[in-house]
């Protein structure tokens, strides 16, 4: 069972459920360490004084922020922390919304929301708030802090348990004006659009995850055992830049016949 | 216009549509930078071999994988790209999916694309054959030195196509990985109900613009008062209570949005 990263109040109404956060997704990535090229002797950061060159420990470091040009204002830790919501063990539902409005873009990191207590109260209001919540189709919203920082959290429900997902700020999605997108002008030909269509038909199936396994980590994990074995690995040859295609409804009529096997 | 992090094709098909990659959310957190909280000085981060103590010059420094206990295998940069090796700067789709089977859980960055020169009538095109079916293409593309799984869907009203690079199946945790207490009893009818009641009278429309990092704002006006030579408190939070009255406390809340399920005048919903 994965750790919690957090253990807290979720709150709706009067009601309040003890929760603990896990979160809904692993890393599975092939991470590497920085090692001495000659001793293979593991790397460790040391956070050095500009001024003296001498090591500084973790609380004699302030963090600087400058407020106008060559004028720093220097924050404590605990200073920092009083910027924390005082709410920061209750994630508060605000509202519900329904779950289709929500634009995914938003979504960042899934955690799943689980009981934090045995009691027969609290496990029985987790459920009640995950059956009602399912029948209606509607995600809560609320606001949770995680090390510090506020994020605004769209929780709903996934295999009978509550998953709640950070979301970015709508300040921070960027705009997409200035992206010189070709918009309703460049309209397609009806006979493009026809021949596109039925290409995302005939290449059409249902989602199922499994079928996209992450190559790189398998491929990546054969690179290192062949380094291990003392073979050479070769450069990659630099990949092709591709063009746009000359003539869009040649190229769609080619692809048809192709994935129809004519 | 903003600086593209990748240019390449979308390629279906005997199609490519070349495009540009730009990150589709901005970091608006605040960063600050380390200081020596005795002398104000900066702080520099330097890689030191802990079984001497010295710093290690940059081109002293490789990438290791720990293949057991102490054993390590070095591998360089082009090594680690050549586990890769695309044939062309391309995503390429491998598949269409209906939009509404993908569970956002498997997004993870997001990316807005816009058509090089040339390639806007092929953009269109595929934003407007997504559009009518219902689809999202999902390919693969190396970025950087890895191949990412990536599902590539049309988004707004503005005919855009956006690019969510998704986690691998098995990197989703599952409910069954995690010990969830069971209630002995199920909810009564009467506690779904004045639930249910109790959501419906919270419920609104989703509209994101009601929302902002408060946190952002607060470190802010931390900073502006530390300027100032202000005095900074600070104060434990407290975790509250668990209901155990659940049918008490679900009244108590239906009183307080009104009763009736609708909210009150004046809610903070209404409130920017």
């Amino acid at each position: 069972m994965p750790r919690s990263l957090w253990r807290g109040s979720l709150s709706f109404g009067l009601v309040n459920v003890p929760v603990a956060l896990v979160s809904a997704v692993r890393d599975l990535d092939v991470h590497f360490h920085q090692l001495h090229a000659d001793t293979h002797a593991r790397l460790e950061v040391r956070r050095v004084c500009k001024k003296g060159g001498h090591e500084v420990p973790y609380e004699e470091i302030g963090y600087g922020y400058e407020i106008e040009k060559g004028k720093q204002v220097v924050l404590t830790q605990q200073e920092l922390d009083a910027a924390q919501p005082e709410k920061t063990r209750t994630i508060d539902i605000t509202e519900f919304v329904d779950v289709d409005q929500i634009d995914p873009v938003l979504y960042d990191h899934p955690y799943f929301l689980i009981p934090d207590d045995t009691g027969e109260g609290p496990a029985r209001a987790y459920r009640l708030l995950v059956e009602v919540m399912e029948q209606q189709g509607r995600a809560a919203l609320g606001t949770l802090v995680l090390r510090t920082k506020e994020h605004l959290v769209a929780i709903l429900v996934r295999e009978g348990l509550l998953q709640a997902t950070t979301m970015a700020f709508p300040d921070e999605v960027r705009p997409v004006s200035d992206l010189d997108l070709p918009g309703k002008d460049a309209k397609p030909k009806p006979k493009e659009l026809q021949n596109a269509v039925a290409l995302v038909e005939e290449l059409s199936r249902d989602f199922e995850p499994e079928r996209y396994k992450d190559r790189h980590r398998e491929r990546l994990l054969e690179i290192i055992e062949r380094k291990r074995k003392g073979q050479t690995i070769e450069a990659p040859a630099e990949p092709e830049t591709p063009q746009a295609v000359p003539d869009l409804l040649e190229a769609l009529e080619r692809s048809l016949a192709e994935v129809r096997g004519s | 216009m903003p600086r593209s992090i990748w240019n390449g094709a979308i390629a279906f098909g005997a199609v490519t549509v070349p495009v540009k990659v730009f990150g589709a959310l901005e970091d608006r957190a605040i960063h600050f930078s380390e200081v020596h909280l005795a002398d104000g000085g900066g702080i520099a981060h330097q890689l030191v071999d802990p079984t001497t103590g010295d710093e290690v010059p940059r081109d002293k420094v490789v990438k290791g994988y720990e293949v057991s206990p102490g054993k390590w295998v070095v591998v360089t940069n082009d090594e680690i790209k050549a586990a890769d090796q695309p044939r062309r700067k391309a995503v390429e789709v491998e598949d269409f999916v209906p939009g509404d089977q993908i569970d956002p859980v498997f997004y993870d960055k997001a990316y807005n694309l816009a058509p090089q020169d040339g390639a806007e009538r092929g953009y269109a095109l595929l934003v407007a054959a997504l559009e009518k079916t219902g689809q999202v293409a999902i390919g693969r593309v190396v970025l950087r030195t890895k191949e990412q799984v990536v599902a590539v869907r049309p988004a707004g009203d503005d005919g855009l196509l956006r690019m969510h690079t998704m986690h691998a199946s098995d990197e989703i945790v599952s409910g069954d990985d995690l010990d969830v207490p069971t209630p002995k009893k199920k909810p009564a009818k009467r506690e779904v109900e004045m639930a249910g009641k109790l959501v419906e009278g919270l419920a609104t429309d989703f509209d994101p613009d009601r929302f902002h990092d408060t946190y952002r704002e607060r470190v802010l006006e931390l900073v502006k008062r530390k300027a100032k030579g202000e005095e900074i408190e600070v104060k434990e939070p407290e975790r509250p209570e668990p209901s155990d009255d659940l049918l008490a406390a679900l009244q108590a809340s239906l009183d307080a949005v009104g009763g009736d399920g609708k909210p009150k005048s004046g809610s903070r919903k209404k409130k920017r």
